[in-house]
This record gives C-alpha cells, sequence and structure tokens, in this order.
C-alpha cells in the first residue's frame, strides 16, 4: 500500500514538474523578429539536414555534404554576405533542433504538410514532390490498381506514409515501415513487393541501380518541398525567398538544377 | 561471381581508412571520457547507496532507479533538447553525449562496485580495526584492492557494452563511426559500410577484453 502512494506521488510530481516546465518555455517568445539581424550577428546560417538523402543533401565520397539543396543554401549566404554551415542532425528531432536554435533552418527535401506548418515557418515551395511507386523490374504489377494484398514499404514518419494512408487502392496492402528508403530498396523484391518513395529520391537509386527496379507511372500525391524555418522568424525566411527569385531571374537557378537532374524542375516564380 | 566477390572485398580496406579519418574520434571520446567520469562517480554513488543516513541514501537509490529504469536514448535527447528547450542551457553536441553517457554508466558502475564492495567478509573490517587502521585507510588500503579483483570481469562486460552504446549518441547529431557509415550507406547503397562499422566495434571490444584479460592477471595475486 505505501509503496503504492509512493509511486503515484512521483509520477504526479514528476508531471506537475513537467507541466511547469514546459509552461514556463512557451512565455519566452520575442515578440520582435530579429531572425535576419540573428543570422547576420553570427555571420553563418546553419542549415540542419539528415546526411542521408540524396539527390537533395547527402554525404559523398569525399565525407562533404553536397547535394541540390546544398548547392542552393550556398548561392543564397553567399549572396546575403554569410556563411553556410551545416549541421548534420537526427531527422526526427528536427523540431527540437529548430527551436533550440542549434541550426536555424531545415533545407533538405522538406516536404510541405499541414501538420508541419504548425511546428515551423514554411518557405514559398521551390519545387514538386510527386510520391511515386517503385517495384521490381520484373514485377508483374503495372499499376497501382494490381496491389491486393501485397506488402508495400515506406519510411515511417515521411510523407509517402501520409500519401500511402490516403491512397484507395492501398486500403488492403499491408504496410511495412522502415527507417530509411535504403532499407526499403534493400527489401524490395525479397519482402516487399513495391514500395513508395520521393520521386527525385527513387529516379537517383533506379539510376544508380539500372535494371533492378522501375518506377509506375501514377502518382500517389504531389507535394511541395519547401525550407523550414523556426515559427516567427518571417524575416530570414523572406529575405532567403527574396534570394531564391533573384537567382530563378538570372538563371543561376536553372544552372543548379540542371547540374542534378538534368532538367530546371524549380517552381519559384 | 568469384571476381564480384573479390572486388566487394576489395572496397573495404577503403571503407576502413574513411571511417578511421571519420567518426573514430566522436566514437573514442565519449567511451574514454564516460569511462573516466563514470567510473569515479560510480564510487561515489556506490558509497552513497550503502551509506546508513537515509538522507543520502534513499536520493542515490532514487537516481539508480531512474538512470537504469530508463532508455539511455531518452536519457540523451533530455540531456541535449530537454536541457536546451526548458532551461537554456546549451551544451556541445558530443559533450552532451558524454554527460549522458556518464550519469547513466556510473548508476551501471556503482551497483557493480557495491557488489565487490559486500563480498568482502566483515572479519577484514574487525582485523584492521584491531591492527589501528581508520575508516579512510580500511577502505582505501585493504578493501579497494580486494574489491578491484572482485569487480574486474562484471566492469570489463559493461565496458563492451559501452562501446557498442556510443552508437547512440547519432541521435542528438555526434556523427560517430555508425552514422557516418549509415550516411554513406544512403548514396551508394552497399551494405559494405554497416559491415565495416561492425568490425570496428568488434576490434575495439576485441581490445577491451584483453586489456580487461590482462588486468585480471595481474590482480590474480594471493589466490
Amino acid at each position: 500500500m505505501r509503496v503504492k502512494k509512493l509511486l503515484v506521488l512521483c509520477v504526479s510530481a514528476v508531471l506537475a514538474g513537467s507541466m511547469l516546465l514546459a509552461g514556463c518555455s512557451k512565455k519566452e517568445e520575442s515578440k520582435t523578429d530579429e531572425s535576419l539581424q540573428y543570422v547576420k550577428d553570427n555571420k553563418e546560417l546553419i542549415l540542419g539536414l539528415d546526411a542521408s538523402f540524396p539527390p537533395m543533401g547527402f554525404t559523398d565520397k569525399d565525407q562533404k555534404i553536397v547535394g541540390f539543396d546544398i548547392d542552393m543554401a550556398k548561392e543564397v549566404t553567399k549572396r546575403m554576405g554569410i556563411k553556410l554551415k551545416l549541421q548534420p542532425i537526427n531527422w526526427d528531432s528536427k523540431d527540437q533542433e529548430l527551436q533550440g536554435k542549434t541550426i536555424d533552418c531545415i533545407w533538405n527535401g522538406l516536404t510541405y504538410s499541414e501538420d508541419r506548418a504548425k511546428e515551423m515557418l514554411c518557405s514559398e515551395s521551390y519545387m514538386d514532390n510527386h510520391q511515386v511507386m517503385l517495384v521490381p523490374e520484373k514485377s508483374k504489377i503495372k499499376s497501382l490498381k494490381d496491389i491486393k494484398k501485397q506488402q508495400v514499404g515506406v519510411q515511417k514518419g515521411s510523407t509517402a506514409a501520409d500519401a500511402v494512408d490516403k491512397t484507395e487502392e492501398l486500403k488492403n496492402a499491408k504496410i511495412v515501415y522502415f527507417g530509411n528508403n535504403v532499407e526499403i530498396l534493400n527489401d524490395l523484391g525479397n519482402g516487399c513487393d513495391a514500395a513508395v518513395m520521393d520521386e527525385v529520391v527513387a529516379k537517383y537509386y533506379a539510376k544508380k541501380d539500372p535494371g533492378k527496379f522501375k518506377i509506375l507511372n501514377d502518382n500517389l500525391s504531389t507535394e511541395k518541398y519547401v525550407i523550414g524555418f523556426r515559427t516567427g522568424d518571417e524575416k530570414l525566411k523572406t529575405e532567403v525567398e527574396n534570394q531564391l527569385k533573384d537567382m530563378k531571374k538570372d538563371g543561376t537557378l536553372a544552372k543548379i538544377s540542371k547540374k542534378w537532374f538534368g532538367e530546371d524542375l524549380t517552381t519559384i516564380k | 561471381m568469384i571476381d564480384s566477390i573479390i572486388q566487394w572485398f576489395e572496397k573495404l580496406p577503403g571503407i576502413a581508412d574513411m571511417l578511421l579519418h571519420n567518426g573514430l574520434d566522436q566514437t573514442l571520446i565519449i567511451f574514454f571520457l564516460t569511462l573516466v567520469f563514470g567510473l569515479t562517480l560510480g564510487l561515489v554513488l556506490a558509497l552513497g547507496r550503502m551509506t546508513r543516513f537515509k538522507i543520502i541514501q534513499l536520493p542515490v537509490r532514487f537516481y539508480l532507479l531512474i538512470m537504469r529504469g530508463t532508455p539511455l536514448i531518452l536519457q540523451l535527447y533530455g540531456f541535449y533538447f530537454g536541457l536546451n528547450l526548458l532551461l537554456g542551457i546549451r551544451i556541445e553536441r558530443t559533450m552532451a553525449a558524454v554527460v549522458a553517457f556518464s550519469l547513466n554508466y556510473a548508476a551501471y558502475f556503482a551497483e557493480i562496485y557495491r557488489s565487490g564492495i559486500q563480498a568482502i567478509p566483515n572479519g577484514q573490517y574487525e582485523a584492521a580495526k584491531v591492527l589501528g587502521f581508520s575508516k579512510a585507510q580500511t577502505f582505501f588500503k585493504i578493501i579497494l584492492p580486494q574489491v578491484v579483483k572482485i569487480i574486474l570481469p562484471p566492469m570489463g562486460s559493461e565496458c563492451m557494452t559501452l562501446v557498442k552504446d556510443t552508437s547512440l549518441a547519432h541521435v542528438i547529431g555526434v556523427m560517430e563511426i555508425y552514422v557516418v557509415a549509415a550516411n554513406n550507406m544512403s548514396r551508394s547503397r552497399g551494405m559494405e559500410y554497416l559491415i565495416v562499422a561492425g568490425i570496428f566495434y568488434l576490434i575495439m571490444n576485441m581490445i577491451v577484453s584483453k586489456v580487461f584479460g590482462i588486468l585480471e592477471k595481474r590482480m590474480s595475486y594471493y589466490r
């Protein structure tokens, strides 16, 4: 009996403590937007990324972080007169990294969703992203309609997982969740019969292993790639957006896009 | 077939060299600093756990329960994001990992110390008292050397676990060898990076195991 009481007391004390602390941290939000001045004072923009997302941001053979997003960000910060610092993070804790100011933005093939817009400030979209289905080269699956009770692999916590949930044709399919896209591809054909992922990523891997996978024609959903900033960092967001617009006008953006995708896929006006 | 296998093996030295220069330093920093801080704090905690004074003993017991009773991965989140978001204390990533690992491993070390200390028969204390040793002298000159002999095997085992657990530090963005290998796997789609990382952990643990073997041999006097 005494042990039980003590346990209840402990649990409630911990709960009360955490609520109190959570309450305190919310009050600290400042009213004036000094986000642009903040990065200018630091003389660097800290870009948070999961360095395992080719071709947007990933680790190359020389252990440098490269990619389409990285080239874009480098040009933007160069024009802003500040440095770009790349900070590899754990993708699951991107919101905490932003709030804790250990990074200034997420710029790594981040797909827009309403849930995400509640946690962070999303920029205008710079590119369209289609969720596509990938099947082994010799698979009998020709379109989404052919999926009955097969296994479909998808990355946990990704917008691909959301797209799968919303697709009527996949209602009876068995959805298997993986930590990253490489794990899915290693399983594809052995366990999974199909996989859903971002089109740019699927194309990157299909090119890497020719003759192993094919991408089906129908899209599950079309989404938008955005840059994520801290809630309230409007000025920084506007500055980055303006720089991107200038880069679109003078053709720099098209050049970067051609380097990675062979064509200009950017949607900035 | 054989050619492709040979080709695959030829890739491994290059990957090993890459991991040596990327990530291994972080893994080793976490391992050695955790040992230094964890072993020291662990001894203090063990003494606190065994004291008669409830005012010290109960908080220590609570600490041991929390540290051993919650996942290390959550404690890592707590020491990095929790401290930063709630209290505004920002620690550098690797140091946050060292703090979390040290506090966690100190709890396990404390219980190993305690098992060793309590294994010493009461007669030893009585004999020391008769011979006029002070309490501190008794502990450091008579008890502790014997304790070290007893606790070496479980300590060795715990250190091997520590080597492998350092890979958890990637959740707060520490670029240790596991995450470096995983990032390279994303680019190349090959499993060989993870295999080489696995071999690294194995080699490190072979060294740990060997060191403890030597220590045990050296400590085997009076047996």
